[in-house]
């Protein structure tokens, strides 16, 4: 015992006096999931919250045009410029525009597009009351299709096409229920004479109820913040590897890795401290990140993160994620021969791991295959039971399975170091 | 248990390292005594540091067997890598530690507390030297003073056999001279040395005895003095090194 803590309190002394070492182990993850937290927080944000600039070339002066306008000004998603210096943006400058990446998108609505779309109405009321021979309905029969144009940069991203795409059909499918309507409505009054014509009124006939399910009832809103925090946080954690690996390597290279196996005492010891020691980090990193989602994103205009009432389990989970991590990064030091190998493999495999596990895109959207994979990722079992936590309200028999992944990953790490190292001495 | 008097034992020991068909070491036979200063001399890629390595528990041989103290590591590693002390050539130490935080590491992982331990270190610090740097970091050591702390990590539990590989590389003339004197100081309270070397004249003056060692076999052994009085023609260790290791340059 008195060997593990010796060798606990030289790993602390090597590690307190590398201050840049320290810097990047506690600063770099603070700077990281605040940086992440800050960029994904507009996907989270509320309507009002979005202001994204977008070209409107009304050539309508209808109804179609004033109700896309009308739409588009009163969403709020957007900010519609339909001038430039004074001057109304033409359908070539709006193109331009575009193509060079200044605008994301631009939307060209076409001369006498709403007399298009009336017509259209028209022949499909006539269609209707064809054998009623009213007087006042034109006979019209052709059908015309109105080419409203949009302008799309290739690098906007499809959500966010597909976003003003609904909005757009959204406005015009209103646009011509009001046409159908009210048109309809002249057509009865001819029919029945008697009968006033009825006023068009929209109103919602089906609402729509959000509720976010949770396990334990307790109601935590899923904000940029409350998704971001734990999934940067297994992140950075996980990058506890790549000093965890440098410094076997270095002891190696150094020649005291060569001493303290001559000496008495199982290397076992030597590594178990170094496993103490970086766990502590990790375990500290990570209350660090979630002190600065409770105390410093709200004053940075972020929301604040809720931990819930099952702080126990958060711990559990912390702790079985720094083990995770601090065993991974004990078999990449000891099969690693170079500091170069460490850290280029290191970096890339929590990189894979952290595709994997859902950090960028969730699970839910990769393709079956992935899906399956993503299944192998400690990230992705680290993620999930921070998840269960912060967004499921789940306690800790919730996470006992994602746990006992951690633990078996973290056992298993050390087994390949352990049996790797005596393959070595039989070389 | 083997009760003699040689303290380091080599039978038939071959060594053949994974993947090569030649042997580092070709079916050596060797008895050290106690209190010897032990020199193994050779090439490069002679099959020292593979024979050391061996000694020290790093790794086992192919075949034969290895008795330190009347032990073999099979049986008895833990007891053996307590009567043993290591120097690598390397300086092996933690260059952000001071001398005495390393030292206190070290002397921990050879089971060394408390008022034994301090007293052992202090004692060691101020017979080579460095008592007044005690709790300087080793960064800021000179080379000549890392070799220095490099040696007392491995003699601060008194061991039995001390193996040094190459002790004096890269150092002054004044801290060779603290070294080796201080190294036969500590042989003539009974310790054993293995040293390995290419400085043939430090070897000459420093050793009770020698082999000389390539391509895996001792190709020759005894005191220095008797193989230079044995061939009439050379007049130091080196001439007859040269002779018998030939002058074509070596790689490892």
């Amino acid at each position: 015992m008195r060997r593990l803590f010796s060798s606990i309190n030289k790993e602390f002394l090597v590690l307190i006096r590398d201050r840049a070492g320290l810097a990047i182990l506690f600063i770099m993850p603070l700077v990281l999931i605040i940086i992440m937290t800050i960029i994904q927080d507009a996907t989270f944000k509320t309507v009002k919250e979005v202001d994204i600039s977008m070209i409107l070339v009304n050539n309508d002066k209808d109804s179609l045009g004033e109700a896309i306008s009308q739409g588009l000004y009163e969403s709020k998603y957007f900010n519609i410029v339909e001038e430039i210096n004074g001057e109304k943006i033409t359908d070539e400058k709006a193109k331009e525009l575009v193509a060079t990446g200044e605008y994301k998108i631009g939307i060209i609505i076409p001369e006498r597009a709403t007399d298009a779309i009336r017509g259209n109405v028209n022949t499909l009321i006539n269609k209707s009351f064809k054998s009623f021979n009213i007087p006042g309905v034109k006979k019209r029969t052709k059908k015309s299709t109105v080419n409203v144009t949009i302008y799309i940069d290739p690098a906007t991203s499809p959500s966010f096409k597909n976003m003003v795409m609904s909005s757009l059909k959204e406005f015009t499918s209103q646009l011509e229920i009001e046409m159908f309507f009210k048109n309809f409505s002249l057509a009865m009054a001819q029919l029945m004479p008697d009968q006033k014509p009825v006023k068009f009124e929209s109103f919602e006939t089906i609402k729509y109820q959000e509720i976010y399910a949770s396990t334990s009832g307790d109601e935590m809103l899923p904000n940029s913040v409350q998704h971001n925090v734990p999934a940067w946080t297994m992140f950075a954690m996980f990058f506890i590897v790549l000093p965890l690996a440098g410094n076997i390597i270095k002891e190696r290279e150094e020649g005291s890795a060569f001493r303290l196996k001559t000496m008495p005492g199982s290397y076992v010891t030597i590594m178990f401290s170094k496993i103490f020691l970086f766990l502590g980090v990790a375990f500290l990193q990570f209350i660090l990140m979630i002190l600065v989602g409770v105390y410093i994103m709200p004053n940075i205009g972020l929301p604040q993160l809720e931990i819930g009432p099952h702080k126990i389990a958060l711990g559990v989970m912390a702790l079985a994620s720094g083990l995770a991590a601090t065993g991974y990064g004990v078999a990449i030091g000891t099969i690693a021969t170079t500091h170069e190998q460490a850290a280029t493999f290191g970096a890339v495999s929590i990189i894979i791991f952290a595709a994997l596990g859902g950090i960028w895109v969730p699970v839910y959207v990769m393709p079956p295959a992935m899906r399956i994979i993503s299944q192998f990722s400690p990230l992705h079992w680290g993620l999930n039971g921070f998840y269960d936590i912060l967004l499921r309200g789940g306690d800790l028999t919730v996470v006992l399975a994602e746990t006992a992944k951690l633990l078996f990953f973290f056992i298993l790490m050390l087994m390949v170091a352990i049996v790797y190292n005596n393959y070595k001495k039989t070389k | 248990m083997q009760e003699n008097k040689h303290i380091i034992e080599l039978k038939y020991l071959t060594k053949y390292y994974k993947g090569s068909s030649v042997p580092a070491i070709d079916n050596i036979n060797l008895n050290i005594d106690k209190g010897e200063i032990y020199g193994l001399l050779g090439p490069n890629g002679a099959g020292k540091t593979t024979t050391i390595s061996i000694l020290c528990g790093l790794f086992g041989p192919t075949s034969g067997n290895v008795f330190i103290d009347g032990m073999e590591y099979q049986h008895s590693s833990e007891k053996i890598k307590n009567i043993i002390g290591v120097v690598p050539q390397e300086i092996a130490l933690y260059p952000s530690l001071t001398a005495k935080e390393n030292l206190t590491f070290f002397g921990h992982m050879y089971g060394l507390k408390g008022k034994e331990l301090k007293t052992r270190i202090d004692e060691c610090l101020e017979m080579f030297g460095l008592m007044k740097n005690a709790n300087r970091r080793i960064k800021t050591f000179s080379g000549g003073m890392k070799r220095r702390i490099n040696l007392i990590a491995g003699i601060l539990h008194k061991p039995k056999i001390i193996y040094l590989d190459e002790p004096t590389v890269g150092v002054d003339v004044q801290s060779r001279n603290v070294i080796l004197e201080h190294l036969k100081n500590i042989n003539k309270e009974g310790t054993t040395i293995i040293y390995t070397s290419h400085y043939m004249e430090e070897a000459e003056h420093f050793c009770s005895k020698v082999a000389i060692i390539d391509k895996g076999n001792i190709l020759t052994e005894g005191k220095p003095k008797d193989l230079i009085k044995s061939r009439e023609e050379y007049t130091d260790l080196e001439s007859i090194f040269l002779n018998i290791t030939g002058r074509a340059l070596r790689d490892e």
